[in-house]
């Protein structure tokens, strides 16, 4: 019953792949699953390849395995690894996966599809808008994520190009934070614990083999998070003072948190204190703040945006 | 009815989905079914009758997918395994791990709720995935928030960095949401009886104040007739804005980037020319200042000259 349907040839490919206890061959698969082009032609290897690709890419472990024939290569799905153990959600768990999805955007409808997976119940909420919206950096534009989640999930060893640089990474976390995804992990090259802002990462990200990866017992990955740009650099670190207006005190003590505040005046004006190994990305935090901002110590670190602004002032603004 | 065909893998996708569920609940009826998977009755019957022809070989009547469609309705006997949850690829495990962390992550939210019960049990069937998300926790978030539920308006003195300066306003609260790492409330302003934009953080004070009918029309959020649309942009071109042109050091390029709306034009020599959307003197200063003094405006010529008064602005800090 040979069919010109690709969803049904797929479909029946999934299934055969499932029910075999051993690996099947391309000939046999091509045989046995209806809609494949002539048996033992090119087009049927490249029909077959493409339909593998596509299983692949929705998640199923399609694997591929030495087998003692000609063809040498044989493919099954292991039941145990394509369905998951029952969840046991209860109705409000259910109900609240699919709030988080609905108020989370990060690039819809991919939540969706994995809440169907799992056989959550996904029909349309009427719920309105939720309470809080969370917008994070759209995944459409970070493609390497999904692929750096991989690696964790297989402690595979990533590899990819950062600032111009090859890079081979054992990632250990994602986080979002300050409106951007970052990677840690231990650089293998380096020898030391990285932080990567993921959107910086200008390749493909490829994968090692599944449990390649080492990272090393004790890494932590929250002490390891470098997440501010004056923090992310490979200079000495320094503590820097810097005074900030009560216009602008409430944005910075957000930003860093209320433990960085040491001093806070009657006026409403304070005093924050900043561990620094890139001073070049912090001059140019402070100067963001105009004149409602002031480094007040160390001595270098004052006179080196004074020299700055000095440079803008005599240049007069002619290009 | 729908003149453009759905492509292959999202067909697939669909349709296993739709065994997946039809193997959980037994039997269904067409309308209930096709509504759920958002086709019509007659498309929902075609693609369950082509599943009903899937199976394994020899293809005999017990060895395919057992799908009945009568005019009553569905049933499916399709066995155990189909009705187990599936392996997702990496895209949907990361979109759901995020998307519950994030709601978690919002200040607030309640650590023993049903979301933290669902995340627990996916944490034991998939594996901890280390995915952490962090939301800032603005002081006003709390408040703004009661505001919205309770329809009170808010007095907020707010700082304007666009035009450097302070302002107290009376505010009906529309919506709050968080995007690209801030907190903004989008709100009718009463002062400049228009919908604006704030950030959360720039808030340096707010207050409940009187309480509004939430039927009238300055309650509801109306910037684009979007409806309940989220904007997930927190930039919105205002009226007053002007579009400058910058040449900049490449080593600045990732200054850019974070600007949203900011356009790549062309290149000048060793320099890149980007032209972006300015909604204030004091923003394009914070801007030009932090690109450092090898980049320039090129137009218009009434601001080039901003970032050498900012700097003298500045100096003058020092230098008392």
């Amino acid at each position: 019953m040979p069919s010109a349907n690709p969803v049904e040839r797929v479909t029946n490919l999934l299934l055969v792949l499932l029910d075999t206890p051993r690996p099947l061959s391309l000939r046999e698969l091509t045989e046995q699953v209806p809609g494949y082009p002539e048996v033992g032609s090119e087009a049927a290897r490249q029909c077959f390849s493409r339909d593998k690709a596509m299983l692949l890419s929705q998640g199923v472990p399609v694997e591929t395995l030495d087998i003692d024939s000609d063809e040498q290569k044989g493919y099954r799905v292991d039941p145990e690894k394509y369905y998951l153990p029952d969840l046991g959600l209860e109705p409000d768990e259910q109900a609240a996966l699919n709030l988080a999805v609905a108020a989370v955007h990060l690039g819809e409808p991919t939540g969706h599809h994995a809440l169907a997976k799992l056989g959550v119940n996904t029909g349309r909420t009427s719920s309105g808008p939720a309470e809080a919206v969370v917008g994070l950096a759209p995944m459409g534009d970070v493609p390497a994520l999904p692929e750096l989640f991989d690696t964790i999930r297989n402690k595979a060893t990533a590899t990819f190009t950062y600032k111009n640089e090859k890079r081979s990474v054992d990632v250990a976390a994602i986080r979002f934070h300050g409106g951007y995804w970052y990677a840690i992990g231990w650089d293998r090259n380096r020898d030391a614990p990285r932080t990567f802002r993921v959107d910086r990462i200008t390749s493909k990200v490829g994968a090692g083999a599944n449990g390649s990866a080492e990272v090393p017992e004790d890494f932590d990955p929250v002490d390891a998070f470098a997440g501010e740009p004056w923090a992310f650099g490979d200079g000495e670190r320094i503590e820097v003072d810097v005074a900030v207006d009560a216009a602008e005190a409430t944005r910075v003590t957000t930003e860093l948190g209320p433990d960085a505040v040491i001093e806070v005046a009657e006026s409403g004006d304070i005093v924050v204190r900043m561990e620094v190994t890139d001073v070049e990305a912090l001059i140019s935090w402070v100067l963001g703040f105009l004149e409602h901002a002031e480094v007040l110590r160390p001595l270098e670190v004052r006179n080196a945006v004074i020299s700055r602004l000095e440079a803008f002032a005599t240049s007069g603004g002619a290009t | 009815m729908s003149p453009m065909p759905t492509p292959t893998p999202d067909r697939l996708r669909r349709l296993l989905s739709m065994l997946n569920w039809l193997a959980q609940e037994g039997d269904a009826s067409i309308d209930e079914m096709a509504t759920r998977f958002d086709l019509t009755p007659s498309e929902l019957v075609a693609e369950l009758e082509m599943a009903a022809c899937c199976g394994v070989p020899p293809y005999s009547p017990d060895q395919l997918l057992e799908i009945m469609v009568t005019d009553e309705g569905v049933v499916g006997r399709l066995g155990r395994s189909h009705a187990r949850p599936r392996r997702m690829n990496s895209s949907e495990g990361f979109a759901l791990a995020a998307a519950c962390r994030a709601l978690l992550a919002v200040p607030g939210s309640d650590p023993d709720g049903a979301l933290s019960r669902a995340l627990v049990k996916l944490d034991r069937a998939l594996g901890d995935v280390k995915v952490t998300i962090d939301l800032d926790s603005p002081d006003y978030l709390g408040l703004l928030r009661e505001a919205l539920s309770t329809h009170r308006k808010v007095r907020i003195a707010y700082y304007s960095a666009a035009a450097n300066e302070m302002s107290e306003r009376t505010v009906v609260p529309h919506r709050i949401f968080t995007s690209e790492g801030h907190w903004y409330l989008d709100a009718w302003c009463e002062d400049v009886e228009d919908t604006r934009r704030f950030r959360l953080d720039r808030m340096a004070t707010a207050d409940l104040a009187a309480t509004f009918d939430p039927s009238d029309p300055t309650a509801l959020p109306g910037d684009g007739g979007a409806g309940d649309e989220v904007p997930v942009q927190a930039f919105v071109p205002g009226p007053d804005t002007r579009t400058v042109t910058i040449a900049a050091d490449p080593a600045t390029e990732w200054l850019f980037e974070t600007i949203p709306a900011a356009t790549r034009v062309s290149e000048d020599g060793d320099r890149r020319v980007w032209e972006v959307h300015v909604g204030g003197d004091a923003w394009l200063e914070r801007l030009l200042l932090r690109l450092g003094p090898a980049s320039a405006v090129v137009e218009p010529a009434e601001d080039a000259s901003l970032a050498a008064k900012a700097a003298t602005t500045i100096l003058d800090r020092y230098r008392t």
